[in-house]
């Protein structure tokens, strides 16, 4: 799986899951402040990675400190890369 | 005690959104009964047939407050949106301690209570259950969904007793407001179809199911050929305030609360009874104040099922005899189960309003266990000053509230 496919899954769970328009899903976009998540959307963003992308990231330390779009586009990199 | 009226309504019902389109096809005898055809498939189903509402509008409701709604909590909540803006009440501008819900259902979302144990039945994986699931499974998650998107602050209850649960709740809360504790509170019911709640009543023998393929023709409450309920869904919400609140504001007032009254029949945990339905009417007329001969319109419980017709009509002709016209809704609607006893009584006080009152739909011939009381089989044309409306429950719940127009 290559980054821009990391992107276009992540983005599109953003705008499935969240209803966020394309447009606003900017790499820098902080998800609580610019795209208006909150806790619990983050549990519901968890289970929606894990699904698209076919790994478990629940017990993840990292998971905590996600903050943008790209933190989760290196998130999920990284979590690829390892083989999980 | 303080006195309380209705100054607002707001209604999803099988008939459309909002009082207009339940009144415009009460008024021109439309049935929204139809045929089921997703239900063939579950085995041991008798009854196919079922009142739906439209879920519409739903992206309205911005995300973070709908994805704690399951159904009936949508539909609540538009209905309350309806209600308020009836109202004419800022709910900014409320003592935000002073203004709250009461709204009751049967249970939380059937659909999302079966999609949680389709989850934890059948895949056995909770990491698969939306955070948001539980919110839309809890027993007040109608109550509760509409406070957080209203932003109301004050009381927040839900009232659970299945077919009785939005007249307990409006009998609730016009108790609160008349205590001087709440100045409003938005009262009503909501609830949702789904196989297992026409289910619930298949099994014992209370759904209509003679009409598969007929599904206009039933329910038929009070006719000879009655054969059970028809389920239908929805919400009825009423905005319940203090009269002088109300009067501050120049508020349009529909109706005073003047009784109420709830009890158990003490006696079967399904089958209405005659003698607690009487004991609980008459409790009603007395809190009211109000003399049997009093009562211009009775909107009648009646569901269409052989048993609990009979009992209602024998305890109205035990108390009324043939003095107060008698219908009911259900042949239009369904039995909208929690969110009947407001949806209904939305109708009955506009029929208050227009001084008609619509028949019972489907009553061609009355059942002989149903004669004795002054059955509405053609739209009457009357002044209506007081009105009393019934519902009565599984569990052997029995409510009754009357209302007045307030210029008499």
């Amino acid at each position: 799986m290559n980054e821009q496919e990391i992107i276009d899954i992540t983005n599109r769970v953003f705008e499935e899951s969240f209803e966020i328009e394309k447009d606003r899903l900017k790499p820098d976009a902080h998800i609580f402040t610019d795209l208006g998540l909150d806790s619990l959307d983050v549990v519901d963003l968890v289970a929606a990675l894990q699904k698209s992308f076919g790994v478990n990231i629940r017990n993840e330390e990292k998971v905590r400190n996600i903050r943008t779009l790209k933190d989760i586009y290196d998130f999920i990199s990284a979590i690829k890369k390892e083989g999980h | 005690m303080k006195r309380v009226v209705i100054t607002g309504a707001g209604v999803i019902s099988p008939l459309g959104s909002g009082v207009h389109s339940l009144m415009e096809g009460i008024a021109s005898g439309k049935s929204a009964v139809r045929y089921m055809e997703e239900w063939a498939r579950y085995c041991g189903m008798n009854s196919h047939v079922a009142a739906p509402a439209e879920l519409k509008d739903e992206k309205k409701i911005p995300r973070q407050n709908r994805r704690s709604m399951g159904r009936m909590s949508i539909f609540a909540a538009q209905a309350a949106e309806q209600a308020l803006a009836d109202s004419g009440i800022n709910v900014t501008r409320m003592q935000p301690d002073r203004m709250g819900c009461i709204i009751g259902s049967t249970t939380g979302s059937a659909i999302s209570i079966s999609k949680a144990f389709e989850i934890m039945l059948f895949q056995k994986d909770l990491s698969l259950l939306p955070s948001s699931m539980f919110f839309q499974c809890m027993s007040h998650s109608a109550a509760m969904n509409v406070a957080q998107y209203l932003g109301l602050t004050g009381y927040v209850m839900a009232t659970s007793a299945a077919c009785a649960s939005s007249l307990q709740a409006i009998g609730t809360g016009y108790e609160i407001i008349s205590s001087g504790r709440q100045d409003v509170l938005l009262c009503g019911g909501a609830e949702e179809l789904h196989p297992s709640v026409t289910g619930s009543f298949d099994v014992v023998f209370a759904t209509s199911v003679k009409y598969n393929q007929d599904p206009q023709k039933t329910p038929r409450p009070f006719d000879k050929d009655r054969d059970g309920l028809v389920c239908g869904e929805g919400s009825g919400i009423l905005v319940l305030e203090e009269y002088e609140h109300a009067v501050r504001r120049n508020a349009k007032i529909y109706a005073e609360i003047t009784g109420y009254n709830t009890c158990g029949s003490g006696s079967h945990i399904s089958q209405s009874e005659d003698k607690s339905i009487v004991q609980c009417i008459s409790g009603t007329l007395k809190n009211a104040q109000v003399t049997y001969e009093e009562i211009d319109y009775i909107n009648a419980h009646a569901t269409g099922t052989i048993q609990g017709d009979k009992e209602e009509a024998s305890a109205i002709k035990q108390i009324f005899g043939k003095t107060a016209p008698v219908s009911s809704l259900k042949g239009h609607i369904g039995h909208t189960l929690g969110a009947s006893g407001a949806i209904e009584l939305i109708a009955a006080l506009y029929m208050m309003d227009k001084g008609i009152i619509y028949p019972t739909f489907n009553l061609d011939e009355i059942a002989p266990d149903c004669e004795g009381i002054n059955h509405v089989m053609k739209p009457v044309e009357k002044e209506i000053n007081t009105i009393l409306k019934n519902c009565f429950a599984f569990g052997g719940i029995n409510a009754a509230l009357v209302c007045r127009r307030l210029n008499k």
